[in-house]
């Protein structure tokens, strides 16, 4: 396999030419601290080409020799029952010996060898070249579990070295071992015939996995992944594990009460769990939010304020004040970086978060808990946590989605995260709740929250039995490994690669959208201002806002203003308020509770275009708000998380619901008033 | 073998053997990876906040769902 296959850029590769060395194991084996140890910060993260399947790759230098390293989705068997487990299963078992990796390091847990024997079992009956990093030794230690590593490397056919990548112990061995293999490039191990053909003969993902003789066949109940086990192999393997256990390990008789199990018996019990669970988000919900706001303000501030003043000062001095060329660099530009930037602190937040959860153990308990709660919209209990980060900011609620090991679970995920009401909205809800119900204002945000919430559980089940009917079968079957203590250098570099990612992405996206929407308010479309001195009304963004203001007339607020406003809302729900301020040319208000004269204005509007129903109409643009597309954000991270296509699926999704809503909202109400 | 009674029945504490796996092929795939298939050994730790139990399977704790939970059928080992 060469690199250029599935390398990202040249800086994080080894070259097209180098060694590809693939990352293999089940989840909870230590196998992505392993690839960040063996990488260092020359790591990229993107999707495999053709899936959304998540895959990190890296450069490891070994010796004088430079290899390209894949860190493979976890896997607990070669029996993909998911499209990563699929990508894993196809880039080992292809027949096509030029698309598989030169050597394969496959991961085994010492604490828990015969868990980690099986997906070894089935690697040593191919011709792999692999060797296996023994991780977990010092919790294996302290259950007294010792193990005769030469026996073991004896019974597996191929080299064994014990490894620790969270203390980076082991690791020059590793390397050492690696470049040898490299070097000989062929198994030790002969595999069996029959062996081989159990696992050569099973049907790819796009395969209906028809039943044959002494297999079991099956569709994995999301209609892309398939695959058929003997029972006769499997009894062989789990026949090799035994033998294998009992020839390498001592370990002490009957069961002994672990730290973990004590641990679990309080965070996983019923009633008392739950309540930890809760306490859990509150406490990610609160950070993500109160904790990063101030940092957002201050950024927001810098950049609009003196950033900006700095260079209309500077622009005036060179006798460039007042032109296209300040509105281009001020209310594009910096405008654009300004907006990408705010997030930062956000993203930071969450993603070291998301890491300590991660690192630490607990998700897998916090997706036990949520488990029941969750599976009414076919998601394993992990969903949780984007949902409730996703109230606090849409961006880092589907960058929270990749805990999702599933690709169709992470796709419906992200697809539902833009409906919770994010605070951005609560802003707008806010002013338009005291203009147009006084003391109801309350209220009347209040059932916003509890539509979003309603909102996320009907389009759930919606798109689960329309596009995915079988993933509530995916049955909760769930690993627990040891708590462990999370390490500053893991943590550190897990969010700093989640960040980059998100920066890389999300950098161009939301700078040419803000870009975007000046150019189009500079253009003039009267014939008679100038570029760049035109009033919203007249420019090139004025005129389209006026040619989709009549898609509104049912919702009751098809003013170009309004509609106007709503495109504004595409780069980010705040500018709702100051696009309405710029169009009425009003200020904006000094506070979202006291909206003034602008909502006054806008109270008028809305009183006209709704033909004398302002409140229904008030409501349905409310509802409208909620629904559709929160800001460019967002899709940015989307486009990260899903691809493009499936980005633009939800954008579609968004704006067809948030019209259906509003018009329902408005049509009905007016019935009522 | 026929079973005694249902996983979620089962006692906790106790030496199980599993006799019974009448799960979805799905389910009963992915309970193979984790070495709970017909024959295997196991003993319940305790219930989980989703009304499913954590097994000690060989040195591996494995949360199971409720749901599962009644698929599988046990006896006392």
């Amino acid at each position: 396999m060469r690199a250029a296959c599935c390398a990202g850029p040249a800086n994080t590769s080894a070259g097209p030419d180098a060694a590809v060395v693939a990352i293999v194991g089940a989840p909870n084996t230590g196998k992505s601290t392993l690839f960040n140890s063996l990488t260092g910060a020359k790591v990229t993260m993107g999707n495999w080409p053709g899936t959304t399947v998540e895959v990190s790759h890296g450069r490891w230098q070994l010796g004088d020799q430079a290899v390209t390293v894949i860190d493979l989705p976890g896997a607990y068997s070669l029996d993909p029952q998911s499209p990563d487990e699929q990508l894993t299963h196809d880039l080992l078992l292809d027949p096509d010996p030029r698309e598989r990796p030169d050597l394969t390091i496959v991961l085994a847990d010492a604490s828990r060898l015969a868990h980690s024997l099986y997906l070894i079992s089935q690697i040593r009956e191919h011709r792999i070249n692999f060797v296996v990093a023994l991780t977990m030794g010092d919790i294996a230690a302290k259950r007294g579990i010792e193990i005769d590593v030469d026996a073991l490397a004896t019974a597996i056919g191929a080299p064994v070295v014990p490894t620790n990548p969270r203390h980076r112990t082991g690791l020059k061995d590793l390397a050492a071992t690696a470049s040898s293999s490299l070097t000989l490039g062929h198994p030790l191990f002969a595999p069996s015939a029959d062996a081989r053909r159990s696992l050569d003969s099973q049907p790819s993902a796009e395969n209906d996995g028809k039943k044959g003789d002494g297999h079991t066949s099956v569709k994995d109940g999301k209609g892309d992944a398939c695959c058929c086990v003997s029972e006769a192999n499997a009894e062989e393997r789990f026949a090799w594990i035994a033998r294998t256990v009992a020839a390498t390990t001592n370990a002490p008789q009957g069961y002994r009460q672990s730290f973990s199990d004590k641990v679990d018996r309080v965070v996983t019990a019923p009633v008392v769990g739950p309540l930890i669970f809760l306490g859990v988000m509150w406490v990610v919900f609160q950070i993500t939010t109160a904790v990063a706001a101030p940092l957002q303000d201050w950024l927001d501030q810098l950049f609009s304020g003196p950033l900006s003043d700095w260079t209309r000062d500077g622009l005036g001095a060179i006798g460039m004040g007042g032109t296209w060329l300040e509105g281009l660099l001020v209310d594009g530009l910096i405008a654009g970086v300004g907006a990408l930037l705010t997030f930062v602190p956000l993203m930071a937040l969450m993603f070291i978060l998301l890491a300590l959860l991660e690192d630490s153990g607990y998700l897998g308990r916090a997706a036990l808990v949520a488990d029941r709660m969750m599976r009414v919209l076919g998601l394993p209990g992990k969903a949780f946590l984007p949902f409730i980060v996703g109230f606090g900011c849409n961006v880092p609620g589907v960058a929270a989605t990749r805990i999702l090991p599933d690709a169709a679970q992470r796709i419906l995920t992200c697809l539902l995260v833009p409906f919770t009401a994010c605070t951005a909205r609560l802003t707008v809800f806010v002013m338009i709740g005291t203009t147009f119900f006084g003391a109801w204002a309350g209220t009347a945000v209040f059932v916003m929250y509890l539509i979003s919430i309603h909102l996320i559980i009907g389009m759930g089940w919606l798109l689960r039995k329309w596009l995915w009917p079988n993933l509530v079968e995916d049955p909760l079957v769930l690993d627990l490994p040891p708590y462990q203590i999370p390490t500053l250098r893991i943590t550190a570099s897990v969010a700093w690669l989640r960040l980059k990612g998100f920066l890389q992405t999300a950098s161009g996206i939301i700078v040419v959208t803000v870009c975007a929407v000046w150019l189009l308010q500079s253009i003039p479309a009267d014939g008679k201002s100038g570029f760049g001195a035109v009033e919203v009304g007249d420019s090139a963004y004025g005129v389209a806002a006026k040619a989709i203001t009549p898609v509104f007339e049912p919702t009751g607020f098809a003013s170009w203003e309004t509609t106007s406003a709503a495109i504004v809302g595409f780069v980010a729900k705040e500018a709702v308020i100051s696009s309405w301020a710029q169009t009425y040319a009003l200020a904006e208000p000094e506070s979202d509770t006291e909206p003034g004269s602008l909502g006054a204005r806008i109270l008028t509007d809305f009183t006209k275009s709704s033909g004398g129903h302002p409140i229904p109409a008030a409501l349905a643009f409310m509802v409208f708000l909620l629904a559709y597309t929160p800001c460019v954000a967002t899709l940015a991270a989307q486009v990260r998380e899903i691809g493009l296509k499936w980005t633009l699926f939800g954008v579609a999704l968004q704006l067809v619901t948030a019209w259906l809503l509003a018009v329902a909202f408005f049509q009905v109400g007016r019935l009522i008033a | 073998m026929a079973a005694d009674m249902t996983l979620l029945r089962a006692p906790i504490g106790l030496p199980l053997v599993l006799d019974e796996v009448s799960t979805s092929p799905v389910a009963a795939r992915r309970l193979l990876t984790f070495g709970l298939r017909e024959g295997a050994s196991l003993t319940l730790l305790q219930r989980t906040a989703s009304g499913g139990r954590i097994a000690l399977v060989g040195e591996s704790r494995i949360a199971l769902g409720k749901d599962v939970c009644k698929q599988l059928g046990v006896s006392r080992g």
